[in-house]
């Protein structure tokens, strides 16, 4: 490669490491569809790059989260394109994982030894499918309030605990400010970090495993 | 085509997007409107009001975009006569104060010193305060600051 990259790698080392990747050998019948997860993987990418972009405008409190939302969409450049790069990724990430599931299931995929991996696969789509909610609530518009009100409305329906459940997740009684921080802290840092580490778990089970022959 | 060249394509088609995303984050997060400075008059006090010696602080404040923001200024009699000095040290920025006990304005941050006519005397600013104009019309005393 490059020589600046050579100059790098020779102190670095990185390279020579990784060279088995290239040569890692895949089953002979494997087809387009097991690029669906790595598809989903592009697109968290995607939405943390976005998302950190967002974080410079975005302000999350009661009174301006709705005006610099405002401000992304019509004043900053480029704003409207990094929020709806952010907005259709999330859709996106939510469809891609699970057409990589049904894959997955198709394929028999999460049998043994693969049982764990399958269990990592439908925690990374809580997390994500949780981001999707908080995410919903920072435009602090009535739609994004009304359905914050009926989603955590219920958690109330649980039994014995539904009600502590729900001041936990409102932070009090009501939808107010209080909600709205927890909800963005939720999904810039708690929620985006766990994702990573079961991400990590996902891809280093993959790798230890290999690919399961197909179907 | 072979693994390889396909292998290469792709690394520059990845790189290729990189320096896309990279420039249009740039003209992202480059500010889109900056203020600039504008040459402002403000009344500060009377004529009759001012000074016969020595140094008096004058506050007054200062709108900038529907912000209000509380400024300070000192008119001194000086060597030079009737002069405005601005509060900002030359040195970072802040704020100084005059000591009438020292005669001189001192800066709390770093310790920057300037005697009456505003000249360096101690601490690191590296110019003298800087003058502001001042106006006289019809007996109202006005000082051009630029906000």
């Amino acid at each position: 490669m490059g020589k600046i990259f050579d100059w790098i790698d020779s102190r670095f080392g990185v390279k020579e490491p990784h060279k088995r990747f290239m040569r890692r050998p895949l089953p002979e019948n494997i087809n387009y569809s097991y690029c669906l997860g790595g598809m989903a993987f592009t697109y968290f990418l995607i939405l943390v790059f976005t998302g950190m972009l967002l974080s410079i405008y975005y302000v999350p409190s009661e009174k301006e989260a709705f005006r610099s939302i405002v401000n992304i969409t019509d004043k900053v450049p480029l704003g409207w394109l990094i929020r709806s790069l952010h907005r259709w990724s999330a859709n996106l990430l939510i469809i891609f994982i699970i057409l990589h599931a049904i894959r997955v299931f198709v394929c028999k995929a999460y049998r043994s030894p693969r049982e764990l991996n399958w269990m990592a696969g439908v925690l990374s789509f809580v997390i994500a499918m949780a981001s999707g909610f908080t995410g919903y609530l920072l435009p602090w518009d009535q739609k994004a309030y009304w359905a914050t009100e009926v989603g955590t409305s219920m958690f109330k329906t649980a039994p014995f605990i539904g009600d502590y459940l729900m001041y936990m997740v409102r932070g009090g009684l009501d939808i107010n400010g209080t909600t709205l921080i927890r909800f963005y802290s939720l999904h810039i840092l708690y929620l985006p970090v766990s994702m990573a580490v079961i991400l990590w778990a996902h891809f280093h089970m993959v790798k230890r495993q290999g690919i399961s022959g197909g179907l | 085509m072979n693994r390889r060249d396909f292998l290469k394509k792709m690394i520059k088609a990845f790189f290729t997007v990189i320096t896309a995303t990279v420039f249009s984050s740039l003209i992202y997060i480059y500010p889109s409107k900056i203020r600039k400075k504008e040459l402002q008059y403000i009344y500060i006090m009377d004529e009759d009001e001012l000074p016969r010696r020595g140094v008096r602080r004058v506050e007054f404040n200062v709108e900038i975009d529907d912000r209000i923001i509380a400024n300070r200024a000192f008119i001194a009699i000086n060597d030079y006569g009737l002069t405005a000095f601005s509060s900002v040290c030359t040195h970072l920025g802040c704020l100084v104060n005059w000591d009438n006990n020292k005669s001189e304005f001192l800066c709390p941050c770093h310790g920057g010193k300037f005697d009456i006519n505003g000249t360096v005397i101690a601490g690191p600013p590296p110019m003298p305060l800087t003058r502001l104009p001042l106006e006289i019309k019809d007996g109202k005393v006005y000082v051009g600051i630029k906000v």
